[in-house]
């Protein structure tokens, strides 16, 4: 058993992260740092059996690859993925050295508690999990130090901070929470389909899309012999070649299909 | 910030934001390091705040703008932030180091709305590279 009463639950889904949940749950009041550390622990532990089932080939990556590498599989929403993320960074920070205040250990203890019964409902599908609401362990023989105006201070102070992550975090995002970017990119694809078949029909705009193409081969080349991505340059040169051909076919692909239906249109009506 | 200039702001911030995704979405797919790139830049070289970049994308703000009002709207910016917006746009086609029939097409487009001659598209390129070559490779693996 975890011997705790917020997580609990955990024994019967994952027993070692019911446990380290169970020991930052022990360490809030006392040693703050540790608590975060375990959380840290925990998340990780979470991370490695979620990235098991859906990339194994990730699971000796950092933390952070394999939070994003779930988020792109849409197995971690974004909210859990930010909560995920809460916990990496302040564990991180506690790592360090950096002193940690109750209230932050504690919000974050109370987000381990959120991702607890997503987690356990992944890992065991089907299974019918009763998150009970969290409640702040007690501390042993002292009043409740949630109460007092230091603990106030710091949970206001935090809220502050969360404020402004999200403010930051909202204004990076191309599309916003509530979008549904899927519908929203479809959309726009099948916009953009539209206007590219005016531009073979009606003819092609100022700058027209075959320069386009070769000049972003021609990036596209440069960028993949930079350091950054090292390929070598005969290899760099045949993969934007490729890409130009692909485009350029593409291109003369949908001319000739546009041209076609335009000739059999004028034989039908010279027929007519 | 007077109300008129925050109007201002709000109105290149959606017209970034929708050339963005046009280009991001082009491909079909979305993967996280354009997402990013697209904010960072927003904030970074166009100099948007962070107010302006979450107003922008309000639903009453972009939600009902098309691909057309995005090339209405570029017309009408000072050339040099039209140029920028180029140049960003490039940048998130260059993200994932491939290209996508439909990006030329979005790219085509939107460089002959801005009006720029060949050699300032290239000169837009060429910045989009280098500030491509700066995007975290390792946040795109597919897997």
């Amino acid at each position: 058993m975890s011997g705790s009463s917020n997580f609990s639950f955990m024994d019967r889904y994952d027993k070692r992260v019911g446990r380290l949940a169970g020991q930052a749950e022990r360490y809030v009041y006392t040693d703050p740092e540790s608590c975060l550390f375990k959380l840290r622990l925990m998340v990780e532990t979470m991370a490695k059996t979620l990235i098991e089932l859906q990339s194994p080939h990730l699971v000796d990556s950092d933390l952070s690859t394999m939070l994003r590498a779930l988020e792109r599989s849409q197995m971690l929403s974004r909210s859990h993925a930010d909560q995920m993320h809460a916990i990496r960074r302040d564990g991180n920070s506690a790592v360090h050295g950096d002193p940690t205040p109750a209230p932050t250990a504690m919000r974050r203890l109370h987000d381990a508690h959120r991702l607890s019964g997503w987690y356990c409902r992944t890992v065991k599908r089907g299974a019918k999990v009763d998150l009970e609401a969290f409640t702040p362990p007690p501390r042993a023989g002292q009043s409740d130090p949630t109460k007092g105006e230091g603990w106030k201070k710091g949970e206001a102070l935090e809220k502050t901070i969360e404020e402004q992550r999200r403010q930051t975090r909202e204004a990076l995002l191309l599309f916003n929470e509530d979008e549904n970017v899927d519908e929203v990119g479809e959309a726009l694809v099948k916009e953009l389909t539209s206007w590219d078949e005016i531009a073979i029909a009606a003819g092609e705009p100022l700058i027209d899309a075959e320069f386009v193409a070769l000049v972003m081969a021609m990036d596209i080349e440069k960028l993949l012999e930079h350091p950054r991505f090292g390929v070598p340059s005969k290899e760099a040169h045949a993969q934007a070649e490729a890409q130009f051909d692909a485009v350029r076919n593409e291109l003369e692909a949908k001319e000739f299909a546009y041209r076609d239906q335009r000739r059999k249109l004028a034989e039908g009506d010279l027929i007519d | 910030m007077s109300d008129e200039a925050m109007k201002t702001e709000i109105k290149l911030a959606t017209t970034w934001f929708l050339a963005a995704r046009t280009m991001a979405v082009a491909d079909g797919n979305v993967p996280k390091v354009k997402e990013a790139a697209a904010g960072l830049y927003a904030r970074a070289i166009l100099e948007l705040s962070e107010q302006v970049c979450v107003e922008a994308k309000q639903k009453h703000n972009i939600g009902d703008l098309r691909v057309e009002d995005c090339l209405a709207s570029v017309r009408t910016l000072p050339r040099e932030l039209g140029e920028k917006i180029m140049t960003g746009v490039m940048m998130i086609a260059y993200a994932n180091r491939e290209m996508h029939p439909l990006e030329v097409r979005w790219a085509s487009m939107l460089a002959s709305a801005i009006e720029l001659s060949e050699e300032d598209f290239q000169r837009c390129c060429v910045g989009a590279r280098v500030i491509a070559t700066m995007l975290n490779p390792s946040s795109e693996e597919s897997a």
